[in-house]
Protein backbone atom coordinates (compact mmCIF):
# COMPACT_ATOMS: atom_id res chain seq x y z
CA UNK A 1 0.00 0.00 0.00
CA UNK A 2 3.13 2.17 0.61
CA UNK A 3 4.12 2.65 -2.67
CA UNK A 4 0.88 4.12 -3.55
CA UNK A 5 -0.01 7.61 -3.48
CA UNK A 6 -3.73 6.49 -3.82
CA UNK A 7 -5.58 3.50 -3.52
CA UNK A 8 -9.17 3.25 -4.72
CA UNK A 9 -11.12 0.17 -4.23
CA UNK A 10 -14.42 0.37 -5.71
CA UNK A 11 -15.37 3.64 -5.19
CA UNK A 12 -19.04 4.38 -5.51
CA UNK A 13 -20.93 7.50 -4.96
CA UNK A 14 -24.59 7.92 -5.38
CA UNK A 15 -26.63 11.27 -5.33
CA UNK A 16 -29.92 10.02 -4.43
CA UNK A 17 -30.92 8.04 -7.57
CA UNK A 18 -28.21 9.21 -9.46
CA UNK A 19 -25.34 7.28 -9.36
CA UNK A 20 -22.13 9.56 -10.25
CA UNK A 21 -19.10 7.28 -9.68
CA UNK A 22 -20.62 3.61 -10.28
CA UNK A 23 -17.40 1.86 -8.49
CA UNK A 24 -13.95 2.86 -9.59
CA UNK A 25 -10.53 1.22 -8.57
CA UNK A 26 -7.28 2.36 -9.46
CA UNK A 27 -3.82 3.24 -7.96
CA UNK A 28 -1.55 6.40 -8.58
CA UNK A 29 2.50 5.52 -8.12
CA UNK A 30 4.35 8.22 -5.99
CA UNK A 31 5.54 10.94 -8.54
CA UNK A 32 3.24 10.75 -11.32
CA UNK A 33 1.10 12.50 -13.12
CA UNK A 34 -1.95 10.35 -13.25
CA UNK A 35 -5.27 11.69 -15.00
CA UNK A 36 -9.16 11.12 -15.17
CA UNK A 37 -10.28 11.83 -18.84
CA UNK A 38 -13.50 11.65 -19.60
CA UNK A 39 -16.41 13.90 -20.46
CA UNK A 40 -18.53 16.15 -18.61
CA UNK A 41 -20.52 14.52 -16.04
CA UNK A 42 -18.75 10.91 -15.87
CA UNK A 43 -17.83 11.20 -12.23
CA UNK A 44 -14.61 13.32 -12.42
CA UNK A 45 -15.39 15.72 -9.62
CA UNK A 46 -17.31 13.72 -6.98
CA UNK A 47 -13.97 11.11 -6.94
CA UNK A 48 -11.67 14.30 -6.19
CA UNK A 49 -13.97 15.23 -3.28
CA UNK A 50 -14.39 11.80 -2.22
CA UNK A 51 -10.33 11.58 -2.02
CA UNK A 52 -9.97 14.80 -0.41
CA UNK A 53 -12.80 13.73 2.18
CA UNK A 54 -15.29 16.48 1.22
CA UNK A 55 -17.77 13.48 0.45
CA UNK A 56 -18.37 10.18 1.85
CA UNK A 57 -18.51 7.14 -0.54
CA UNK A 58 -21.40 5.22 -0.56
CA UNK A 59 -19.82 2.65 -0.99
CA UNK A 60 -16.04 1.15 -1.62
CA UNK A 61 -12.46 2.42 0.31
CA UNK A 62 -9.67 4.45 -0.50
CA UNK A 63 -6.22 5.67 0.47
CA UNK A 64 -4.42 8.80 0.05
CA UNK A 65 -0.89 8.69 1.42
CA UNK A 66 -1.28 5.81 2.89
CA UNK A 67 -4.56 6.86 5.00
CA UNK A 68 -8.05 5.91 4.90
CA UNK A 69 -10.16 8.53 3.42
CA UNK A 70 -13.17 8.30 5.69
CA UNK A 71 -10.93 6.96 9.37
CA UNK A 72 -8.31 8.77 8.98
CA UNK A 73 -9.35 11.96 7.59
CA UNK A 74 -7.58 14.60 9.34
CA UNK A 75 -4.45 12.52 8.04
CA UNK A 76 -5.44 12.72 4.49
CA UNK A 77 -6.26 16.49 4.30
CA UNK A 78 -2.43 17.06 5.97
CA UNK A 79 -1.21 14.91 2.53
CA UNK A 80 -3.09 16.92 0.02
CA UNK A 81 -3.71 19.84 -1.65
CA UNK A 82 -6.45 20.53 -3.47
CA UNK A 83 -7.09 22.88 -6.38
CA UNK A 84 -11.18 22.98 -6.72
CA UNK A 85 -12.86 22.36 -10.60
CA UNK A 86 -14.71 25.66 -9.20
CA UNK A 87 -12.77 28.63 -8.23
CA UNK A 88 -12.49 28.92 -4.09
CA UNK A 89 -9.92 31.73 -3.51
CA UNK A 90 -11.66 34.77 -1.77
CA UNK A 91 -11.81 37.67 -3.85
CA UNK A 92 -11.83 40.18 -1.62
CA UNK A 93 -8.63 39.48 -0.07
CA UNK A 94 -4.75 39.88 -1.82
CA UNK A 95 -3.10 37.35 -3.43
CA UNK A 96 -0.67 37.44 -0.57
CA UNK A 97 -3.44 37.50 2.16
CA UNK A 98 -4.89 34.15 1.16
CA UNK A 99 -1.78 32.61 0.91
CA UNK A 100 -1.02 33.47 4.71
CA UNK A 101 -4.51 32.51 5.84
CA UNK A 102 -3.74 29.57 4.03
CA UNK A 103 -0.54 28.72 5.49
CA UNK A 104 -1.94 29.85 8.98
CA UNK A 105 -4.74 27.53 8.42
CA UNK A 106 -2.34 24.75 8.02
CA UNK A 107 -0.19 25.56 10.92
CA UNK A 108 2.45 27.14 9.34
CA UNK A 109 4.05 30.46 10.55
CA UNK A 110 6.55 33.08 11.06
CA UNK A 111 9.98 33.22 8.85
CA UNK A 112 9.36 30.02 7.42
CA UNK A 113 5.61 30.66 6.19
CA UNK A 114 7.08 34.08 4.62
CA UNK A 115 9.46 32.44 2.93
CA UNK A 116 7.43 29.72 1.25
CA UNK A 117 4.62 31.90 0.12
CA UNK A 118 6.83 34.19 -1.50
CA UNK A 119 8.92 30.84 -3.45
CA UNK A 120 5.43 29.57 -4.44
CA UNK A 121 4.28 33.49 -5.87
CA UNK A 122 7.63 32.92 -7.48
CA UNK A 123 6.67 29.60 -8.82
CA UNK A 124 3.29 30.99 -10.44
CA UNK A 125 4.68 34.52 -11.35
CA UNK A 126 2.12 36.27 -9.46
CA UNK A 127 5.15 37.92 -6.80
CA UNK A 128 4.73 41.22 -8.56
CA UNK A 129 0.83 41.22 -7.80
CA UNK A 130 1.03 39.85 -4.34
CA UNK A 131 -0.73 42.95 -2.73
CA UNK A 132 -3.42 43.42 -5.48
CA UNK A 133 -7.19 42.29 -4.55
CA UNK A 134 -7.63 39.03 -5.87
CA UNK A 135 -11.34 40.09 -7.51
CA UNK A 136 -9.11 42.14 -10.30
CA UNK A 137 -7.26 39.21 -11.28
CA UNK A 138 -7.90 37.39 -14.65
CA UNK A 139 -9.18 33.63 -14.57
CA UNK A 140 -5.69 32.79 -15.37
CA UNK A 141 -4.14 34.16 -12.66
CA UNK A 142 -6.42 33.14 -10.05
CA UNK A 143 -6.07 29.57 -11.19
CA UNK A 144 -2.29 30.15 -10.89
CA UNK A 145 -2.66 31.75 -7.24
CA UNK A 146 -4.79 28.39 -6.50
CA UNK A 147 -2.27 26.00 -7.67
CA UNK A 148 0.41 28.13 -5.09
CA UNK A 149 -1.90 27.61 -2.65
CA UNK A 150 -2.25 24.22 -2.85
CA UNK A 151 1.23 23.67 -2.71
CA UNK A 152 1.80 25.43 -0.02
CA UNK A 153 1.62 23.61 2.80
CA UNK A 154 4.20 20.96 0.54
CA UNK A 155 1.91 18.47 0.42
CA UNK A 156 2.19 14.98 -0.69
CA UNK A 157 -0.71 14.47 -3.06
CA UNK A 158 -1.86 17.44 -5.34
CA UNK A 159 -5.26 17.19 -6.76
CA UNK A 160 -6.14 19.03 -9.68
CA UNK A 161 -10.06 18.81 -11.07
CA UNK A 162 -9.91 20.32 -14.56
CA UNK A 163 -6.70 22.86 -14.13
CA UNK A 164 -7.31 24.48 -17.19
CA UNK A 165 -10.83 24.71 -17.40
CA UNK A 166 -11.94 27.64 -19.98
CA UNK A 167 -8.87 29.01 -20.03
CA UNK A 168 -7.31 30.40 -23.37
CA UNK A 169 -4.50 28.62 -24.82
CA UNK A 170 -1.68 30.51 -23.82
CA UNK A 171 -2.87 30.71 -20.80
CA UNK A 172 -3.31 27.09 -20.42
CA UNK A 173 0.13 26.00 -21.59
CA UNK A 174 1.35 28.08 -19.09
CA UNK A 175 -0.02 25.88 -16.43
CA UNK A 176 1.35 23.10 -18.06
CA UNK A 177 4.61 24.45 -17.91
CA UNK A 178 3.94 24.68 -14.31
CA UNK A 179 2.46 21.30 -13.35
CA UNK A 180 5.52 19.53 -15.53
CA UNK A 181 8.15 21.14 -13.68
CA UNK A 182 6.23 20.01 -10.64
CA UNK A 183 6.63 16.76 -11.67
CA UNK A 184 10.36 16.90 -12.92
CA UNK A 185 11.57 18.46 -9.67
CA UNK A 186 9.81 15.61 -7.69
CA UNK A 187 8.44 15.70 -4.56
CA UNK A 188 4.63 15.54 -5.68
CA UNK A 189 2.47 13.05 -6.69
CA UNK A 190 -0.11 14.54 -9.22
CA UNK A 191 -4.02 13.57 -9.24
CA UNK A 192 -5.76 15.78 -12.21
CA UNK A 193 -9.10 15.43 -14.12
CA UNK A 194 -9.68 17.01 -17.59
CA UNK A 195 -12.01 16.56 -20.33
CA UNK A 196 -9.37 18.23 -22.93
CA UNK A 197 -7.57 15.37 -24.71
CA UNK A 198 -4.49 17.06 -25.54
CA UNK A 199 -4.20 18.11 -21.64
CA UNK A 200 -4.11 14.71 -20.89
CA UNK A 201 -1.74 13.44 -23.42
CA UNK A 202 0.45 16.35 -22.53
CA UNK A 203 0.79 15.60 -18.75
CA UNK A 204 -0.45 12.41 -17.77
CA UNK A 205 2.19 9.74 -17.01
CA UNK A 206 -0.63 7.30 -16.82
CA UNK A 207 -4.55 7.65 -17.23
CA UNK A 208 -7.60 6.43 -16.83
CA UNK A 209 -10.82 7.07 -19.02
CA UNK A 210 -14.24 7.55 -17.35
CA UNK A 211 -17.45 7.60 -18.47
CA UNK A 212 -20.77 7.39 -16.87
CA UNK A 213 -18.97 6.65 -13.71
CA UNK A 214 -16.63 3.81 -14.76
CA UNK A 215 -13.12 3.64 -15.53
CA UNK A 216 -13.51 1.98 -19.63
CA UNK A 217 -9.53 2.00 -19.85
CA UNK A 218 -6.59 2.95 -18.16
CA UNK A 219 -3.02 2.85 -19.32
CA UNK A 220 -0.12 5.12 -20.09
CA UNK A 221 -1.28 7.61 -23.08
CA UNK A 222 1.36 6.11 -26.05
CA UNK A 223 -0.25 2.20 -25.30
CA UNK A 224 -4.00 3.41 -24.87
CA UNK A 225 -3.89 5.13 -28.10
CA UNK A 226 -1.54 1.80 -29.80
CA UNK A 227 -5.56 0.07 -29.24
CA UNK A 228 -6.56 2.34 -32.04
CA UNK A 229 -3.40 1.55 -34.25
CA UNK A 230 -0.56 3.32 -35.30
CA UNK A 231 -2.84 5.14 -37.97
CA UNK A 232 -6.74 4.95 -37.96
CA UNK A 233 -8.48 5.62 -41.66
CA UNK A 234 -11.98 7.01 -41.41
CA UNK A 235 -14.18 6.24 -44.29
CA UNK A 236 -17.52 6.90 -45.16
CA UNK A 237 -19.00 4.17 -47.26
CA UNK A 238 -22.22 4.76 -49.82
CA UNK A 239 -24.13 1.25 -49.53
CA UNK A 240 -24.39 -0.09 -53.28
CA UNK A 241 -27.46 -2.12 -53.77
CA UNK A 242 -25.95 -5.93 -53.41
CA UNK A 243 -22.63 -4.72 -51.85
CA UNK A 244 -21.50 -6.28 -48.66
CA UNK A 245 -21.13 -4.78 -44.94
CA UNK A 246 -18.76 -2.69 -45.33
CA UNK A 247 -16.61 -4.48 -42.85
CA UNK A 248 -16.90 -7.61 -43.77
CA UNK A 249 -15.73 -6.14 -47.31
CA UNK A 250 -12.48 -4.68 -45.42
CA UNK A 251 -11.14 -5.96 -43.11
CA UNK A 252 -8.31 -8.10 -44.68
CA UNK A 253 -4.51 -6.78 -44.62
CA UNK A 254 -3.52 -3.94 -44.12
CA UNK A 255 -6.71 -3.60 -42.20
CA UNK A 256 -5.71 -4.69 -38.82
CA UNK A 257 -9.77 -4.46 -37.48
CA UNK A 258 -12.48 -2.57 -38.57
CA UNK A 259 -15.15 -0.77 -36.21
CA UNK A 260 -18.36 0.78 -37.62
CA UNK A 261 -19.37 3.95 -36.62
CA UNK A 262 -22.52 5.77 -37.24
CA UNK A 263 -24.05 6.90 -40.69
CA UNK A 264 -21.95 4.67 -42.73
CA UNK A 265 -18.59 5.80 -41.27
CA UNK A 266 -16.05 2.82 -40.62
CA UNK A 267 -12.92 3.69 -38.97
CA UNK A 268 -9.60 0.84 -39.95
CA UNK A 269 -6.72 0.53 -38.09
CA UNK A 270 -3.69 0.02 -40.10
CA UNK A 271 0.16 0.31 -39.22
CA UNK A 272 0.91 2.88 -41.94
CA UNK A 273 -1.85 5.05 -43.90
CA UNK A 274 -0.53 6.33 -46.72
CA UNK A 275 0.23 2.88 -48.15
CA UNK A 276 -2.74 1.06 -46.61
CA UNK A 277 -5.20 4.20 -48.60
CA UNK A 278 -5.19 3.15 -52.20
CA UNK A 279 -5.09 -0.66 -51.76
CA UNK A 280 -8.44 -0.03 -49.38
CA UNK A 281 -9.63 2.09 -52.25
CA UNK A 282 -9.04 -0.42 -54.65
CA UNK A 283 -10.42 -3.03 -52.88
CA UNK A 284 -13.56 -1.08 -52.14
CA UNK A 285 -14.29 -0.12 -55.48
CA UNK A 286 -14.07 -3.83 -56.69
CA UNK A 287 -16.63 -4.82 -53.82
CA UNK A 288 -18.88 -2.08 -55.09
CA UNK A 289 -18.69 0.19 -52.04
CA UNK A 290 -18.74 3.14 -52.97
CA UNK A 291 -16.34 5.60 -50.84
CA UNK A 292 -17.51 9.52 -50.19
CA UNK A 293 -15.20 10.87 -47.92
CA UNK A 294 -11.39 9.49 -46.51
CA UNK A 295 -9.44 11.03 -43.65
CA UNK A 296 -6.71 9.73 -41.43
CA UNK A 297 -4.61 10.44 -38.54
CA UNK A 298 -2.38 9.51 -35.98
CA UNK A 299 -4.58 8.67 -33.11
CA UNK A 300 -5.13 10.56 -30.28
CA UNK A 301 -6.99 10.28 -27.02
CA UNK A 302 -10.34 11.24 -28.80
CA UNK A 303 -10.22 8.07 -31.27
CA UNK A 304 -9.02 6.12 -28.11
CA UNK A 305 -12.76 7.29 -26.67
CA UNK A 306 -14.85 6.79 -29.93
CA UNK A 307 -13.43 3.29 -30.10
CA UNK A 308 -14.32 2.50 -26.52
CA UNK A 309 -17.99 4.18 -26.48
CA UNK A 310 -18.49 5.39 -30.11
CA UNK A 311 -19.16 8.70 -29.12
CA UNK A 312 -16.63 11.69 -28.60
CA UNK A 313 -15.57 13.90 -26.00
CA UNK A 314 -17.09 17.00 -26.56
CA UNK A 315 -14.48 20.34 -26.60
CA UNK A 316 -15.35 23.47 -26.54
CA UNK A 317 -12.26 24.16 -28.42
CA UNK A 318 -11.75 21.99 -31.83
CA UNK A 319 -8.00 21.66 -30.38
CA UNK A 320 -7.66 18.15 -31.99
CA UNK A 321 -7.96 19.93 -35.11
CA UNK A 322 -4.01 20.47 -35.47
CA UNK A 323 -3.59 16.76 -35.50
CA UNK A 324 -5.59 15.89 -38.48
CA UNK A 325 -3.92 14.97 -41.66
CA UNK A 326 -6.29 15.99 -44.80
CA UNK A 327 -5.93 13.31 -47.29
CA UNK A 328 -8.94 13.84 -50.12
CA UNK A 329 -11.51 16.12 -48.92
CA UNK A 330 -11.63 17.01 -44.71
CA UNK A 331 -14.92 17.15 -43.11
CA UNK A 332 -14.77 17.29 -39.39
CA UNK A 333 -17.13 14.70 -37.76
CA UNK A 334 -20.61 15.29 -37.04
CA UNK A 335 -21.03 16.00 -33.76
CA UNK A 336 -23.80 14.82 -31.31
CA UNK B 1 -3.15 24.11 20.91
CA UNK B 2 -2.03 26.00 18.17
CA UNK B 3 -3.73 23.58 15.81
CA UNK B 4 -7.15 25.63 17.47
CA UNK B 5 -5.69 28.52 18.72
CA UNK B 6 -4.14 29.32 15.04
CA UNK B 7 -7.22 29.20 12.83
CA UNK B 8 -9.18 31.10 15.40
CA UNK B 9 -6.96 34.12 15.23
CA UNK B 10 -7.25 34.06 11.40
CA UNK B 11 -10.58 33.24 10.70
CA UNK B 12 -11.28 36.32 12.80
CA UNK B 13 -8.18 38.44 11.16
CA UNK B 14 -9.81 37.18 7.69
CA UNK B 15 -13.25 38.44 8.85
CA UNK B 16 -11.97 42.17 9.90
CA UNK B 17 -9.95 42.50 7.06
CA UNK B 18 -13.07 41.62 4.36
CA UNK B 19 -15.23 43.77 6.57
CA UNK B 20 -12.99 46.83 6.21
CA UNK B 21 -13.10 46.20 2.65
CA UNK B 22 -16.58 45.85 2.17
CA UNK B 23 -17.68 49.38 3.34
CA UNK B 24 -21.30 48.74 2.10
CA UNK B 25 -21.79 46.57 4.82
CA UNK B 26 -20.87 49.21 7.16
CA UNK B 27 -22.61 52.08 6.37
CA UNK B 28 -26.00 50.00 6.32
CA UNK B 29 -25.84 48.66 9.37
CA UNK B 30 -24.58 52.45 10.84
CA UNK B 31 -27.43 53.97 9.24
CA UNK B 32 -30.52 52.36 9.87
CA UNK B 33 -29.84 52.33 14.12
CA UNK B 34 -29.10 56.15 13.10
CA UNK B 35 -32.31 56.52 11.66
CA UNK B 36 -33.47 55.00 14.56
CA UNK B 37 -32.49 57.69 16.55
CA UNK B 38 -33.01 60.74 14.77
CA UNK B 39 -36.44 60.14 13.24
CA UNK B 40 -38.10 57.88 16.08
CA UNK B 41 -36.21 59.22 18.99
CA UNK B 42 -36.21 62.77 18.74
CA UNK B 43 -39.85 63.04 17.13
CA UNK B 44 -41.33 60.91 20.34
CA UNK B 45 -38.54 62.85 22.65
CA UNK B 46 -40.43 65.80 21.90
CA UNK B 47 -43.51 64.07 21.96
CA UNK B 48 -42.76 62.68 25.67
CA UNK B 49 -41.48 66.20 27.03
CA UNK B 50 -43.88 66.76 29.51
CA UNK B 51 -43.33 65.94 33.32
CA UNK B 52 -45.24 63.10 34.00
CA UNK B 53 -43.72 61.23 31.27
CA UNK B 54 -40.88 59.94 32.82
CA UNK B 55 -42.68 57.71 35.15
CA UNK B 56 -43.83 56.13 32.03
CA UNK B 57 -40.07 54.91 31.26
CA UNK B 58 -38.89 54.05 34.78
CA UNK B 59 -38.37 57.66 35.67
CA UNK B 60 -35.72 58.73 33.08
CA UNK B 61 -36.74 61.22 29.76
CA UNK B 62 -37.60 59.28 26.47
CA UNK B 63 -34.11 59.63 24.86
CA UNK B 64 -32.29 58.05 27.61
CA UNK B 65 -34.63 54.94 27.79
CA UNK B 66 -34.23 54.43 24.00
CA UNK B 67 -30.62 54.73 23.18
CA UNK B 68 -29.45 51.64 24.93
CA UNK B 69 -32.29 49.58 23.41
CA UNK B 70 -31.15 51.08 19.83
CA UNK B 71 -27.40 50.46 20.49
CA UNK B 72 -28.10 46.78 21.40
CA UNK B 73 -30.43 46.81 18.29
CA UNK B 74 -27.71 47.39 16.39
CA UNK B 75 -25.20 44.79 17.60
CA UNK B 76 -28.03 42.48 17.13
CA UNK B 77 -28.95 43.75 13.57
CA UNK B 78 -25.09 43.71 12.49
CA UNK B 79 -24.07 40.01 14.25
CA UNK B 80 -27.65 37.94 13.20
CA UNK B 81 -26.97 39.29 9.53
CA UNK B 82 -22.96 38.72 9.82
CA UNK B 83 -24.07 35.22 8.64
CA UNK B 84 -24.39 36.03 5.39
CA UNK B 85 -20.57 35.63 5.00
CA UNK B 86 -20.88 32.14 5.34
CA UNK B 87 -23.23 32.19 2.04
CA UNK B 88 -20.91 34.53 0.08
CA UNK B 89 -18.37 31.49 0.93
CA UNK B 90 -20.70 28.65 -0.27
CA UNK B 91 -20.79 30.66 -3.26
CA UNK B 92 -17.62 31.87 -3.78
CA UNK B 93 -15.79 28.34 -2.97
CA UNK B 94 -13.97 29.59 -0.06
CA UNK B 95 -15.83 27.26 2.36
CA UNK B 96 -14.27 24.47 0.15
CA UNK B 97 -10.86 25.52 0.90
CA UNK B 98 -11.74 25.63 4.47
CA UNK B 99 -13.48 22.23 4.67
CA UNK B 100 -10.79 20.27 3.21
CA UNK B 101 -7.96 22.19 5.67
CA UNK B 102 -6.72 19.53 8.50
CA UNK B 103 -7.07 22.55 11.13
CA UNK B 104 -9.94 22.31 14.03
CA UNK B 105 -13.22 23.36 12.88
CA UNK B 106 -14.37 24.35 16.00
CA UNK B 107 -11.43 26.70 16.27
CA UNK B 108 -12.19 27.94 12.35
CA UNK B 109 -15.69 28.30 13.24
CA UNK B 110 -15.61 30.16 16.67
CA UNK B 111 -12.86 32.59 15.06
CA UNK B 112 -15.23 33.79 12.50
CA UNK B 113 -17.93 33.81 15.34
CA UNK B 114 -16.09 35.48 17.27
CA UNK B 115 -14.13 38.05 14.83
CA UNK B 116 -18.18 39.15 13.47
CA UNK B 117 -18.87 39.52 16.86
CA UNK B 118 -16.39 42.46 17.40
CA UNK B 119 -17.20 43.75 14.26
CA UNK B 120 -20.66 43.95 15.45
CA UNK B 121 -19.79 45.17 18.65
CA UNK B 122 -18.06 48.11 17.25
CA UNK B 123 -20.66 49.18 15.42
CA UNK B 124 -23.06 49.45 18.39
CA UNK B 125 -20.00 51.33 19.52
CA UNK B 126 -20.61 53.71 17.00
CA UNK B 127 -24.47 54.02 18.00
CA UNK B 128 -23.07 54.38 21.86
CA UNK B 129 -20.98 57.43 20.86
CA UNK B 130 -23.95 59.20 19.03
CA UNK B 131 -26.51 58.00 21.93
CA UNK B 132 -24.13 60.17 24.13
CA UNK B 133 -23.87 63.44 22.13
CA UNK B 134 -27.74 63.20 22.10
CA UNK B 135 -28.84 61.94 25.48
CA UNK B 136 -27.58 63.87 28.52
CA UNK B 137 -28.41 61.18 31.10
CA UNK B 138 -26.86 58.33 30.04
CA UNK B 139 -24.12 56.84 32.41
CA UNK B 140 -20.69 56.94 31.13
CA UNK B 141 -19.41 54.86 33.74
CA UNK B 142 -22.00 51.90 32.68
CA UNK B 143 -20.00 51.75 29.26
CA UNK B 144 -18.09 48.94 30.10
CA UNK B 145 -20.82 46.34 30.95
CA UNK B 146 -23.11 47.37 28.44
CA UNK B 147 -20.14 46.27 25.94
CA UNK B 148 -19.50 43.20 28.04
CA UNK B 149 -23.51 42.51 27.26
CA UNK B 150 -23.43 43.76 23.84
CA UNK B 151 -20.98 41.35 23.34
CA UNK B 152 -22.58 38.32 24.65
CA UNK B 153 -25.75 39.13 22.54
CA UNK B 154 -23.14 39.58 19.43
CA UNK B 155 -21.67 36.22 19.66
CA UNK B 156 -24.81 34.45 20.52
CA UNK B 157 -26.68 35.67 17.48
CA UNK B 158 -23.49 35.88 14.80
CA UNK B 159 -23.82 32.00 15.92
CA UNK B 160 -27.48 32.06 15.00
CA UNK B 161 -26.81 33.41 11.77
CA UNK B 162 -23.75 31.17 10.55
CA UNK B 163 -25.83 28.30 11.84
CA UNK B 164 -28.87 29.64 9.86
CA UNK B 165 -26.31 30.58 6.88
CA UNK B 166 -25.30 26.61 6.85
CA UNK B 167 -28.19 25.22 6.92
CA UNK B 168 -29.35 27.56 3.63
CA UNK B 169 -28.26 27.58 0.45
CA UNK B 170 -29.73 30.56 -1.36
CA UNK B 171 -28.80 34.11 -0.37
CA UNK B 172 -32.76 34.88 -0.69
CA UNK B 173 -33.47 32.09 1.56
CA UNK B 174 -31.34 33.25 3.74
CA UNK B 175 -32.48 37.13 3.93
CA UNK B 176 -35.85 35.46 4.06
CA UNK B 177 -35.67 34.62 6.90
CA UNK B 178 -33.62 36.68 8.63
CA UNK B 179 -35.89 40.05 7.28
CA UNK B 180 -38.69 37.37 9.13
CA UNK B 181 -37.25 37.17 12.47
CA UNK B 182 -35.50 40.82 12.56
CA UNK B 183 -37.72 42.80 12.86
CA UNK B 184 -40.65 41.01 15.24
CA UNK B 185 -37.72 40.02 17.85
CA UNK B 186 -36.69 44.43 17.88
CA UNK B 187 -40.35 45.12 18.53
CA UNK B 188 -40.33 42.85 21.47
CA UNK B 189 -37.69 43.11 22.98
CA UNK B 190 -38.76 46.25 25.05
CA UNK B 191 -35.99 48.70 23.25
CA UNK B 192 -38.57 51.30 21.88
CA UNK B 193 -41.02 50.93 24.80
CA UNK B 194 -41.05 49.67 28.04
CA UNK B 195 -42.38 45.52 28.28
CA UNK B 196 -44.84 46.43 31.18
CA UNK B 197 -47.06 48.32 29.01
CA UNK B 198 -47.43 45.16 26.47
CA UNK B 199 -50.37 43.37 25.98
CA UNK B 200 -50.12 40.26 27.89
CA UNK B 201 -49.57 37.87 24.98
CA UNK B 202 -46.80 40.20 23.40
CA UNK B 203 -45.09 40.21 27.47
CA UNK B 204 -44.36 36.55 27.08
CA UNK B 205 -43.04 36.50 23.65
CA UNK B 206 -40.44 39.02 25.23
CA UNK B 207 -40.00 37.25 27.88
CA UNK B 208 -38.80 34.50 25.60
CA UNK B 209 -36.92 37.23 23.35
CA UNK B 210 -33.33 36.57 23.99
CA UNK B 211 -33.05 40.58 22.84
CA UNK B 212 -34.87 41.35 25.79
CA UNK B 213 -32.28 40.51 28.14
CA UNK B 214 -29.37 42.36 26.39
CA UNK B 215 -31.57 45.46 26.05
CA UNK B 216 -32.27 45.38 29.63
CA UNK B 217 -29.25 44.32 30.75
CA UNK B 218 -27.21 47.37 28.95
CA UNK B 219 -29.99 50.54 29.90
CA UNK B 220 -29.50 48.96 33.19
CA UNK B 221 -26.17 50.26 33.13
CA UNK B 222 -26.28 52.98 30.83
CA UNK B 223 -29.64 54.43 31.99
CA UNK B 224 -30.57 53.40 35.26
CA UNK B 225 -33.75 51.60 34.73
CA UNK B 226 -34.45 47.80 33.83
CA UNK B 227 -37.03 44.88 34.51
CA UNK B 228 -35.02 42.09 35.53
CA UNK B 229 -32.43 41.73 37.87
CA UNK B 230 -29.04 43.06 35.16
CA UNK B 231 -27.02 39.56 36.62
CA UNK B 232 -30.45 37.66 35.85
CA UNK B 233 -30.20 39.44 32.13
CA UNK B 234 -26.32 38.01 31.87
CA UNK B 235 -27.11 34.50 33.06
CA UNK B 236 -30.09 34.49 30.24
CA UNK B 237 -27.76 35.60 27.65
CA UNK B 238 -24.86 33.11 28.49
CA UNK B 239 -27.20 30.41 28.11
CA UNK B 240 -28.91 31.30 24.97
CA UNK B 241 -25.05 32.38 23.38
CA UNK B 242 -24.01 29.10 24.68
CA UNK B 243 -26.54 26.88 23.09
CA UNK B 244 -26.32 28.80 19.53
CA UNK B 245 -22.56 28.67 19.90
CA UNK B 246 -22.58 24.93 20.29
CA UNK B 247 -25.23 24.76 17.31
CA UNK B 248 -23.48 26.51 15.35
CA UNK B 249 -20.29 24.71 15.52
CA UNK B 250 -22.08 21.27 15.45
CA UNK B 251 -23.40 21.82 12.16
CA UNK B 252 -19.94 23.40 10.95
CA UNK B 253 -17.91 20.34 12.19
CA UNK B 254 -20.50 18.00 9.96
CA UNK B 255 -20.56 19.85 7.07
CA UNK B 256 -19.63 18.61 4.09
CA UNK B 257 -20.06 20.19 0.50
CA UNK B 258 -23.47 18.91 -1.54
N1 LIG C 1 -24.45 17.14 -5.30
C1 LIG C 1 -24.98 16.44 -6.33
N2 LIG C 1 -26.27 16.07 -6.31
C2 LIG C 1 -26.80 15.35 -7.30
N3 LIG C 1 -26.13 14.96 -8.39
C3 LIG C 1 -24.84 15.29 -8.49
C4 LIG C 1 -24.18 16.06 -7.47
N4 LIG C 1 -22.89 16.24 -7.82
C5 LIG C 1 -22.74 15.63 -9.01
N5 LIG C 1 -23.90 15.07 -9.41
C6 LIG C 1 -24.10 14.29 -10.64
O1 LIG C 1 -23.14 13.28 -10.68
C7 LIG C 1 -22.63 13.12 -11.99
C8 LIG C 1 -21.14 13.28 -12.00
O2 LIG C 1 -20.81 14.63 -11.75
P1 LIG C 1 -19.33 15.15 -11.63
O3 LIG C 1 -18.58 14.32 -10.67
O4 LIG C 1 -19.39 16.61 -11.35
O5 LIG C 1 -18.78 14.90 -13.09
P2 LIG C 1 -17.53 15.55 -13.85
O6 LIG C 1 -16.69 16.26 -12.84
O7 LIG C 1 -16.85 14.38 -14.47
O8 LIG C 1 -18.07 16.48 -14.87
C9 LIG C 1 -23.37 14.11 -12.86
O9 LIG C 1 -24.43 13.43 -13.48
C10 LIG C 1 -23.88 15.13 -11.89
O10 LIG C 1 -25.07 15.69 -12.35
MG1 LIG D 1 -16.08 18.18 -12.86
Amino acid sequence: MTEYAVVAEGLVKKFGSVTAVAGVSFKVRYGEIFGFLGPNGAGKTTTIHMLATLLKPTAGDAWVAGHHIVKESDAVRRSIGVVFQDPSLDSELTAYENMYIHGKIYGMGGEELRYRIEEMLRFVELYEHRNRLVKYFSGGMRRRLEIARALLHKPKVLFLDEPTLGLDPQTRAHIWEYIKRLRDEGGVTIFLTTHYMDEAEELCDRLAIIDHGKIIAEDTPNQLKRLVGSDIIYLKVRAVNGAPNSCDALSAPPVMECKPLREGMVALKVSDATQAIPVILERAASMGLRVAEVSYRKPTLNDVFLYLTGREIREEEGSEADFLKHVIRMRRFRRR
Amino acid sequence: MSRTLDPFVIMAYRQFRRFLRTKARVVTSILNPIIWIAFFGLGWANAFNFPMAKAIFGGVDYLTFLTPGVTAMAVFTASFIGGVTVIWDKQFGFLKEVLVAPASRTGIILGRIFGDAVIAVLQGLAIMALSFAIAHNLNPYGILPALAYAFILALGFTSAGVALALKMTSMEGFQMVISLLMMPLIFLSGAFYPIKFMPGWMKWVAYINPLTYAVDGMRHYLSGVSTFNPLTDLAVLCIITAAFMALASRLFKKATID
